[in-house]
């Protein structure tokens, strides 16, 4: 993995919504930095950060010529982190700005110190949260997105149906957003705090279930109570004797409708006023005009012939309580979907032991400081991210990494907030804190992802943005020819036809179909440490036919280490530990693999004095009054030493793509060490894998031809291209995009950034830099290959099961709606109930939540660590 | 005559769901998402 420099925050920008914007800002000010790896983009504070020495003047005119105001930050503002950077922000320098008078207005002042909370106003191009509720159909998804984005200073807005959130991108005022969207008929609040909201949701969830489930006991009984009446005791037709009784029981059903189904139709009136029409429209007018329609012919049955005397209050409240019972189902089953982030949520710690003027306190882990050194006890949670300043360990990481095994862990290694310690007991100094831990970050990521829509929900927007009203206008046609050419009592089958096709066409299932599956499969992935960005990503992902590989640190190690030891004399310890002595003075990687071969075989390196390096030979001291020398075969050859009885050796280690050094004391050579960029153990599986799944795998490297053709060989890759320039990857990339192929670049960092976005899909390996996050649409979390099969598998199974929604909820509807209209009726009599209609719209629904649930359950073919994690 | 009335009512309506819904959206601005960029 590359070592980024040292960023520091710099410029102060506004504008920048997404990463569209950071990747401008970053290519805008590569001429300045000479890499786009090297700058950074904070779009939660708004902020950038350079590498030192760069004129932040300069920069801040670059930055603001490609459209986004930006300035620089002068030295000592931003003493203690990033905020405070500019006047509209942020949410630790609250304090600070009620002092300076900052310009900042006392509301702004006040939302934004909150300890925790994200800055909750959208000044300057941020996002607002909302929590919104009442929204049950891709027809309310289209209404709040038109209801936000008719506030000014919104420039994008976002509803998320299968969390109940929607998102404000711009300039605009919180208050003002959720004003808009309950004048368009739902509920809203900003969400604050994110815990916060969580934790409130799921009580209001809880709730709303019960409560649901009452009115449908409620309504259910009232409808089956007057069917049983009318149908076993008496008629459902109005006859003088019954006349009064019909009046009374409707205006029971009225009151019960009222009162258990009382939502939809103040939902169906506000959306009304709006121009909107939604599946509360179709709920309320099915349900309307049935009592409607009843009431009539209870009041006054001579106005209607004889056979059109028959009464529909039981469909009323029967379809009320057959939607209130499918939407219960429908929020507990949306509540598992979110089970992966909630895993995650509850990863966190709740309290951290900080070490504080020499005394050791508990304190809650909101108050944790960058800089406070934390004890942390075996089989402790860690609370935030830091480097470990003290004793060492081994940390269970598999709930961020998914990989099983603990890692070791010693003084000035980096270890993250939500893993686990379970070995020794450590002090480690916090380095992040709050909302900037890798924890907090992946939470938000997933959660942003599983918000998005994928190019095939966006269409299915589209359609059911036109639904409702199209679906009215086939109700009225239907009434209309019931009316004029269908048999008699006319009125009756009018009204039960129009009744019937505005309750079973449901815009439900089409907006749940994707968005419930994306939730699930995104989730599914940071289960198996693959966290993808964006929706759009998981469609790509799933098409891929071809992976460039780059070399190092995916396919390989990514350092060199010692492949192999071949002594002349069988003596190979103390052949280690002569060249661990040379070594040991050395800086050079090779010297690194052979040092840390000599650790692990436990050999003690030989005290070797007068230690040189010569430049494309090798190294050389002294040791016991001889000189002893590291090198390659032409050095030793020329200084007249015969290495031919290590011919076989070297050649093996060649053929392996390693480095064959040979050490010589005196004149006489002792044996031959190879050192080589080992590949990963798993990496050929991987590749297998993605070969099982019919994809082309090529890899990119700088090396020689030789080597690449070694690697590529034992590692089971199809071709490969050597001595690419890292600035190359990104034309080959292009190059295969050209040929016709859907291909995924696979890279470890800063280098490989440019490939990563040139291609359609680019994974980040590794726990990658926030850049290489940044530009990739999925990151590995794992050092591991798997990972890309991993992604592909999910992403194949989540667009599968988006298909199969879609699929259903198109099925449903296109025979749904002209049987309910009566098609059936000419050639067998069928005519169906509008009791029945509600019982299959609740139906649809309830299956495509269901349907997105099952990939909960989907495995990949690869899982040794599935039934290893932890809750 | 009754007829008549209920075929010109069911027209009737079904010309307010398309003028309410398609052509009169007062207050619901473009969909035309403006993505600044």
């Amino acid at each position: 993995m590359s070592e980024a420099p040292e960023l520091k925050t710099t410029l102060s920008i506004s504008g920048a919504s997404c990463q569209g914007c950071a990747k401008k800002i970053r290519n805008a000010l590569e001429p300045l930095t000479g890499d786009t790896g090297l700058v950074e983009v904070d779009m939660e504070e708004q902020t950038v950060a350079l590498p030192d020495g760069i004129n932040a003047a300069e920069a801040a005119r670059i930055v603001t010529e490609t459209g986004y105001p930006a300035e620089p930050i002068e030295a000592g503002a931003n003493e203690g982190g990033s905020c405070c950077a500019s006047e509209k922000q942020t949410s630790c320098c609250s304090k600070k700005s009620e002092d300076q008078s900052s310009g900042a207005s006392e509301e702004e002042s006040e939302t934004e110190s909150r300890p925790g909370s994200e800055p909750s106003t959208a000044s300057g191009g941020g996002q607002v949260a909302l929590s919104v509720s009442g929204a049950t159909c891709a027809s309310c998804v289209n209404t709040i997105e038109k209801a936000l984005m008719s506030v000014p200073g919104v420039t994008h807005a976002h509803m998320n149906l299968a969390d109940n959130t929607a998102t404000a991108s711009g300039d605009a005022d919180p208050d003002a957003l959720v004003e808009a969207v309950e004048s368009a008929g739902y509920g809203a609040s900003v969400i604050e705090d994110e815990d916060e909201a969580d934790d409130r949701k799921q009580e209001e969830d809880k709730k709303q279930y019960k409560t649901l489930l009452v009115k449908m006991a409620v309504s259910l009984s009232l409808g089956l109570a007057v069917m049983i009446w009318g149908m076993g005791f008496d008629t459902m037709m109005v006859t003088e004797t019954n006349q009064v009784t019909w009046i009374n029981l409707g205006i029971l059903t009225l009151s019960v409708m009222i009162a258990t189904g009382g939502h939809f139709y103040i939902g169906a009136w506000k959306a009304f006023r709006h121009h909107n029409a939604n599946m509360d429209t179709l709920i309320a007018l099915g349900t309307g005009t049935a009592w409607l329609y009843s009431i009539v012919v209870a009041g006054f049955p001579g106005a209607l012939p004889e056979m059109a005397r028959h009464v529909y209050f039981e469909a009323s409240a029967m379809i009320i309580g057959l939607i209130n019972l499918g939407q219960a189902l429908e929020l507990r089953a949306k509540g598992k979907t979110s089970e992966a982030v909630r895993r995650l949520l509850d990863l966190r710690a709740k309290t951290a032991r900080v070490i504080r003027d020499g005394q050791e306190q508990d304190i809650p882990v909101e108050e944790v400081q960058k800089g406070d050194h934390i004890r942390v006890r075996p089989g402790e949670k860690l609370p935030v991210d830091g480097v470990i300043a003290e004793g060492s360990t081994r940390i269970d990481e598999s709930m961020l990494t998914g990989e099983p095994m603990p890692v070791s862990k010693g003084e000035g290694d980096d270890v993250s907030a939500g893993t686990l310690n379970t070995h020794g007991s450590i002090i480690y100094e916090a380095t992040r804190v709050g909302s900037d831990t890798a924890l907090a970050q992946i939470i938000k990521l997933v959660k942003k992802a599983q918000g998005s829509k994928p190019a095939i929900g966006k269409l299915a927007d589209k359609i059911s943005s036109v639904f409702v009203p199209s679906v009215m206008l086939i109700a009225i046609v239907a009434a209309l020819i019931w009316y004029n050419v269908g048999p008699e009592p006319a009125v009756v089958h009018m009204m039960v036809a129009a009744t019937t096709v505005l309750i079973i066409a449901c815009p439900c299932a089409l907006g749940l179909a994707t968005p419930m599956s994306v939730m699930v499969g995104v989730g599914k992935a940071a289960e198996y440490g693959a966290l993808i960005r964006q929706g759009d990503a998981l469609q790509t992902a799933g098409k891929l036919d071809l992976v460039i590989l780059d070399k190092t640190g995916t396919i390989t190690e990514g350092h060199p280490a010692v492949t192999r030891v071949h002594a002349a004399d069988d003596n190979e310890q103390r052949l280690l530990a002569l060249a661990a002595g040379l070594e040991q003075h050395s800086e050079h990687p090779l010297a690194e693999a052979i040092l840390t071969r000599a650790e692990q075989d436990e050999v003690t390196a030989e005290k070797v004095t007068g230690f040189e390096a010569l430049n494309g030979k090798g190294v050389q001291g002294e040791f016991d009054g001889q000189p002893v020398r590291l090198g390659n075969r032409r050095w030793l050859e020329a200084e007249g030493l015969s290495v031919d009885n290590l011919t076989d050796a070297a050649n093996g280690i060649t053929e392996e793509a390693g480095t064959p050094l040979f050490l010589a004391l005196g004149n006489e050579v002792l044996g031959v060490i190879g050192v080589a960029d080992a590949i990963k153990t798993d990496s050929k599986a991987a590749i297998e894998r993605l070969h099982h799944a019919g994809i082309r795998v090529m890899m990119v490297t700088g090396d020689v031809d030789a080597t690449a053709k070694a690697i590529a060989s034992k590692a089971g890759i199809d071709d490969y291209r050597a001595e690419v320039l890292p600035e190359d990857k990104a034309e080959v990339v292009s190059e295969m995009r050209g040929k016709g192929y859907t291909v995924a670049m696979v890279g470890d960092g800063i280098n490989d950034a440019p490939a990563l976005a040139a291609a359609d899909v680019g994974f980040a390996i590794g726990t990658g830099t926030d850049v290489a996050i940044e530009s990739a649409a999925i990151t590995l979390m794992r050092g591991s290959l798997h990972g890309v099969p991993d992604a592909i598998e999910i992403s194949r199974a989540t667009v599968k099961n988006i298909h199969q929604n879609l699929f259903g909820a198109f099925i449903y509807n296109s025979l749904g709606i002209p049987v309910a209209a009566g098609l059936l009726y000419p050639f067998w009599g069928i005519l169906m109930s509008p009791i029945l209609a509600g019982a299959a719209m609740s139906l649809s629904s309830v299956t495509v939540v269901s349907n997105a649930n099952r990939l909960r359950l989907f495995q990949t073919s690869h899982k040794p660590h599935a039934d290893e994690q932890k809750e | 005559m009754q007829d008549l009335m209920v075929n010109i009512g069911g027209i009737v309506l079904m010309g307010a769901v398309v003028w309410w819904f398609w052509l009169s959206g007062s207050d619901s601005k473009s969909a035309d998402h403006q993505h600044h960029h």
